[in-house]
């Protein structure tokens, strides 16, 4: 039976490669939004997992690491809302494919 | 069983410690790490299925309820490496207020029945997004498999108290914990900045001409 620290290490990988699958498939950018979520999960679990599972003491700062990242997270997710109002009233759209001009051509 | 019938016809409200003994004589420790690893399976079938319909589902609401199950998942994780503060966290923040932050993404940009997200995505953007995935299980799960083994502590992780973790946050992590605060403060303001300043520009130009 192969270590518990593999196994969750293991898991976070899972979520690292499922993250990945959907933030190049995905079409729009709430999609997108939604496949980073999963990516940062996978990063808190990796960083708990080495904290809780290896020898050295440093359990509480790991967890602690955790809760930044969740915290970026939440800034994260709310300044990609605010950018997605803002390109949906300048494009009419969210979907990627559309987004290729910087500067509105008349202007 | 006797001293739990007894404590019963007595009245006295046993206490955790008496049924953590109870568990200890009923349940060996072969018990305890078969529950272990099916609570493990259950959370890794939650984590797979859900991340698959957050990746993979055509409606973007959908695909959001696949992230809870997902998060649900992870908070489990976390509850098995022994910190609850952890995954009540992750409930708090990623299914409370991420979630219905994307949520509120979801009904702004209005992409739920007519949206770009019904159709498939194309064959080359499809290969990639398998290729990077195996990819990245290539050629990081060998790695784990063979490393971590050698890594791993003897005993089970315990619990941290608490107070540990506040320390934590105002000695050894204190500036990330004050940038933080910061950042939050300057994505909420710029967001509110970025919605807002379209819109009356938008009325200037309506009122204009």
């Amino acid at each position: 039976m192969t270590s518990p620290l593999a196994l969750f290490m293991l898991a976070a990988l899972l979520l690292l490669a499922i993250g990945l699958v959907g933030l190049i498939s995905r079409r729009t950018l709430v999609g997108m939004l939604i496949s980073v979520e999963m990516l940062l999960n996978g990063a808190g679990l990796s960083i708990v997992a080495a904290a809780k599972l290896t020898p050295g003491g440093l359990d509480g700062l790991g967890q602690l690491a955790a809760i930044f990242v969740m915290g970026l997270a939440a800034a994260e997710a709310a300044l990609v809302l605010a950018m997605m109002v803002v390109v949906y009233r300048r494009f009419d759209t969210v979907a990627t494919e559309a987004l290729t001009t910087l500067k509105d051509a008349e202007s | 069983m006797g001293g739990l019938l007894f404590a019963s016809a007595v009245g006295v409200t046993p206490t955790p410690s008496f049924f953590q003994e109870l568990a200890a004589m009923v349940l060996p420790t072969l018990g305890h790490q078969i529950m272990a690893y099916a609570a493990f399976g259950l959370y890794v079938l939650l984590i797979v299925g859900g991340g698959l319909a957050a990746a993979l589902a055509r409606t973007l609401v959908r695909a959001l309820m696949g992230l809870v199950v997902t998060f649900l998942g992870v908070a489990g994780m976390y509850l098995l490496m022994a910190s609850p503060f952890l995954a009540f966290m992750q409930l708090l923040i990623y299914i409370g207020a991420i979630c219905v932050l994307i949520f509120f993404a979801i009904m702004l940009v209005r992409n739920t029945a007519s949206g770009e997200e019904m159709h498939l995505p194309g064959l080359g953007q499809a290969a990639f997004a398998g290729l990077s995935a195996v990819g990245v299980l290539a050629v990081f799960g060998p790695v784990i498999v063979l490393n971590a083994g050698a890594l791993m502590k003897d005993a089970l992780p315990t619990e941290t108290p608490l107070a540990e973790l506040g320390e934590g946050l105002l000695n050894y992590y204190v500036m990330p914990f004050e940038l933080i605060s910061v950042i939050l403060l300057v994505a909420m303001a710029g967001g509110a900045f970025l919605a807002y300043e379209r819109r009356f520009k938008a009325q200037d130009e309506v009122t204009k001409p």
